[in-house]
């Protein structure tokens, strides 16, 4: 075979080693056969079949022949590069290749999990191997890039994931930005009364960690802002930040308050209330809110609305006066080497599901809003009251999986609902001790430790469990017992019996969204968001934390549904990814790049808009393009655009790619050419 | 090689042409019966009847009343979230209960969806005055009587036209209902 091609100059001597991985791929490949084949390549000097190429045996194998055999290229067929391409490289290198020299064919993912025909597997694997063998003669010894890693770090979310991150990276001496687009740090979690299942104060475990964050001389905090454009690459990222006005000098600032407390106008807190309650114009939105300086509402002030009032800058105490109404948004550059997003999630619409009646029955509320009523600090000082905000309700009911588990709305489980469900129903069965409380639910999710015994403390205090969604709430009777309550229609499906129970409240527990804008926030650092709109990880088991984008980090819920303790120990994993990059100072990078032969290029200028990392000059002295190594990212783009061709991948060389697949197509070559200038 | 299809097969087969998911998607939360205003009237409510299907519980999915009480409201189809069709499970049922004659005798459901079927293919449209007698007998005098007190009432209202109602190209019409429901011969 391959008779027709001219051999390259030097005489190749290259390595097949195929690898059964245990029985992955010999159930259904002929491995036997294949590498036995495979010596019949002019080029190959030894082909071997291993049980475990990836064991330390296997790569002492590599080692070994190379030494023995003075091998020059080397090619495993196994798994997919994605999961051993390091390691073969390492033993091309150990056995004192330069480790480019190695060539993966992916006779697994690609070949023998995909199929259960032995014979055509066997020829596939076949295929892919001579591919391989027939690229890697063409292979070039490459040097990896170092890259230095600037110590800094970006984190952007300053919810408890981003807190945790933050205090984990900047407690080992190394300095963070965290970016915070609400006036205050603390996240969902500052909203929340009691967290499940221990029943701590959310307040209390949450309070002291974002003092440590304002305290912290390795964290510079930027609140009220916005990251508006990311450039560069791991290790040197350009960010640029919107600080937003706030109208409120921070360098001045006491954080007395008093400016709150003059200000004339209130309007409802759609914020942090989620509507419950009221707040100042001018406002911090809840008392241990970090950083301590207020903010003003532009959008409600009097003075920005009919230029009069500033009864806030009246009586400001500070010398010189904290109020400045001229104020601008503060645009920052900021450097660093790696981000951390955690910018977590929202609560799913309610009003979405139109028979169960939030917003038209007003004893409806959602878990959030209920939250906020519950929490001492919130509008109804701890005190479970209806909308009237007098009358206690003697039964509350608690509606499960609104918008999860749907096939119209979000396909996935929330994941906390079932526990903030069970936390709602002691809340209510401690502070109104004689109220009926009714959980519906599907299916009863409480996986995590001491979540279960949480549970059956539930049931020990007697709350009354329904299996069956809940098929509509209503107001209208049809008994004297229904008259002025709120009816929930559901099947109560252990009877088999449909079920309409009259209650005094209702608690929506709504799914957890992806933040509304993700996907842009997901194209400004250039990784990726699922259609659900949650960032997605590098790998879902072995590499949660990391993104497809070197340097680019993700923690919480902004990745999916996910509790506190779980949220942190993703914070606390995403740090301790950035603090192993920061330790090692500088990493080596795959040196795939392009690169421009300046002699023959045109200077048309295609290439220079359409690379995505921007690392295309055009030098306009010499009338050519030149790339910036240090920017390319080794995409192509570039390569398959340039009309001269004059643009080279390194390691993916025009003749190593049409190489390989003539290598892949050596079976159809008794087809009759078709001669040139004659296709249709 | 092929083995005989299930009954939970059967059913899913003439769901093909309908939107959704088949039975075998149900997460039995119980949406549907929570939902179907007529399911206090039902054998078997329509989470339990989907449950039987999976079951492969042919005879008693059969012999229940659930299909021929569905109203038809689509409260169920629209609110499922598992995304089943469940009012066109109840006609899967109901056509695959009429061609195999397994219906219950003392439903009126089977006799009136089939005296309609009947009028319909026979004029092109639904005509009450022949529809209602062809089935009200079997339920005794009273009813037949009561129901033809009411009749009367809506006829002289303008309610139920007096002569029945004809469409255009009738026999292109037969033609296609021939063609469309299998055992279209004998209905």
């Amino acid at each position: 075979m391959n008779d027709t091609k001219s051999p390259p100059e030097i005489e190749e001597k290259v390595g097949v080693y195929v690898c059964h991985c245990g029985t992955n791929i010999s159930k259904v490949v002929d491995v036997e056969d294949v590498a036995k084949w495979a010596e019949s390549n002019p080029h190959v000097a030894v082909s071997r079949d291993y049980k475990f190429m990836c064991s330390s045996l296997g790569q002492e194998l590599i080692e070994q022949d190379i030494k023995e055999k003075g091998l020059t290229k080397i090619v495993v067929a196994s798994c997919s590069p994605h999961m051993h391409e390091g390691t073969f490289r390492a033993a091309t290198e150990k056995g004192g290749l330069n480790p480019f020299m190695f060539e993966m064919a992916n006779i697994r993912e690609h070949d023998s999990w995909t199929t259960d025909d032995r014979e055509a597997a066997t020829q596939k694997a076949k295929a892919l191997i001579n591919g391989s063998i027939e690229r890697v003669i063409h292979h070039q010894p490459l040097e990896q890039i170092p890259v230095s890693i600037n110590p800094s770090t970006l984190i952007v979310g300053a919810g408890i994931a981003g807190i945790t991150a933050a205090l984990e990276l900047a407690n080992g001496g190394n300095h963070v930005y965290l970016v915070e687009k609400q006036p205050s740090i603390g996240g969902h979690m500052a909203q929340l009364d009691k967290t499940f299942p221990t029943l701590d104060c959310s307040a209390c475990i949450l309070t002291p960690k974002m003092v440590d964050v304002s305290q912290h001389p390795n964290i510079t905090l930027l609140t009220w802002s916005e990251v508006e454009k990311m450039d560069g690459y791991m290790g040197n990222f350009q960010v640029t930040v919107r600080k937003k006005a706030r109208y409120v000098v921070e360098d001045t600032c006491t954080g007395c308050g008093i400016c709150i407390e003059k200000c004339p106008f209130k309007v409802i807190d759609t914020e942090f209330e989620v509507g419950m309650g009221e707040r100042k114009v001018i406002y911090r939105p809840f008392p241990q809110a970090v950083p301590k300086y207020p903010v003003i509402d532009a959008a409600n002030c009097v003075y920005f609305l009919k230029g009069k009032c500033k009864a806030c800058q009246k009586f400001c105490p500070t010398e010189p006066n904290s109020i400045d109404f001229e104020q601008q948004d503060e645009i920052l550059k900021l450097e660093v080497g790696n981000i951390i997003l955690a910018t977590g999630y929202q609560l799913f619409d309610v009003k979405r599901i139109p028979q169960y009646g939030y917003g038209k029955l007003e004893n409806v509320f959602t878990s959030l809003e209920f939250e906020r009523m519950v929490n001492a600090a919130g509008p109804t000082e701890g005190k479970i009251l209806l909308r009237d905000k007098e009358s206690e309700p003697e039964s509350v009911l608690i509606v499960h999986c609104v918008g999860s588990r749907d096939e119209n709305y979000h396909k996935y489980c929330s994941k906390v609902c079932c526990m903030y469900s069970l936390k709602f129903g002691h809340l209510v069965h401690e502070r109104i001790p004689d109220a009926t409380v009714y959980n519906c639910y599907i299916d009863m999710r409480t996986p995590g430790k001491g979540y279960e015994e949480f549970y059956d403390r539930l049931l020990q205090e007697g709350t009354n469990f329904i299996r069956g969604k809940v098929a509509e709430i209503t107001d209208s009777p049809r008994t004297p017992e229904e008259e002025g309550k709120l009816i929930v229609q559901v099947e109560d499906t252990l009877i088999g019996r449909q079920r309409r129970i009259p209650v005094d409240m209702v608690i929506l527990s709504p799914a957890i969204e992806a933040q509304p804008d993700s996907k842009e926030v997901s194209q400004l650092f250039k990784m990726g968001c699922d259609f659900e709109g949650f960032f997605i990880e590098r790998h879902p088991k072995l590499d949660p934390v990391a993104t497809m984008t070197e340097g680019v980090f993700i923690a919480g819920a902004c990745q999916g549904p996910k509790d506190i303790p779980d949220t942190v120990a993703q914070g606390a994993a995403a740090a301790s990814r950035v603090a192993s990059l920061i330790s090692r100072g500088t990493v080596m990078m795959e040196p795939v790049r392009a690169s421009i032969d300046t002699e023959n290029c045109s200077g048309c200028r295609i290439c220079n808009n359409l690379c995505p990392y921007n690392a295309i000059e055009f030098v306009e002295e010499e009338g050519y393009s030149q790339v910036i190594t240090a920017l390319c990212q080794g995409c192509g783009t570039c390569v398959a655009a340039c009309p001269s061709g004059v643009i080279t991948g390194a390691h993916f060389t025009n003749e190593q790619l049409f190489s390989q697949i003539e290598g892949l197509l050596w079976d159809v070559q008794e087809l009759e050419p078709v001669p040139a200038g004659k296709e249709e | 090689m092929t083995s005989k299809p299930t009954f939970r097969d059967e059913i899913a087969n003439l769901l093909y042409a309908s939107q959704g998911s088949p039975t075998n998607a149900c997460i039995q939360c119980g949406t549907c019966s929570g939902t179907c205003p007529v399911a206090n009237y039902m054998d078997q409510t329509p989470r339990r009847l989907i449950g039987m299907i999976n079951a492969n519980l042919k005879e008693d999915v059969l012999d229940c009343n659930t299909y021929w009480f569905c109203a038809s409201c689509y409260h169920c189809t629209v609110r499922c979230p598992a995304d089943i069709d469940i009012a066109g499970v109840m006609y899967a049922i109901k056509r695959y209960s009429i061609w195999n004659k397994t219906y219950r005798e003392d439903l009126v459901g089977p006799r009136f969806s089939e005296a309609f079927m009947k009028t319909v293919i026979r004029s092109g449209r639904s005509y009450e005055p022949l529809l209602a007698p062809t089935y009200m007998f079997h339920f005794g005098p009273k009813e037949f009587f009561n129901e033809a007190v009411n009749a009367s009432k809506m006829m002289l209202k303008g309610r139920i036209p007096v002569l029945p109602p004809r469409i255009k190209r009738l026999d292109n019409f037969k033609n296609m209902v021939k063609k469309i429901i299998p055992l279209g011969e004998n209905s």
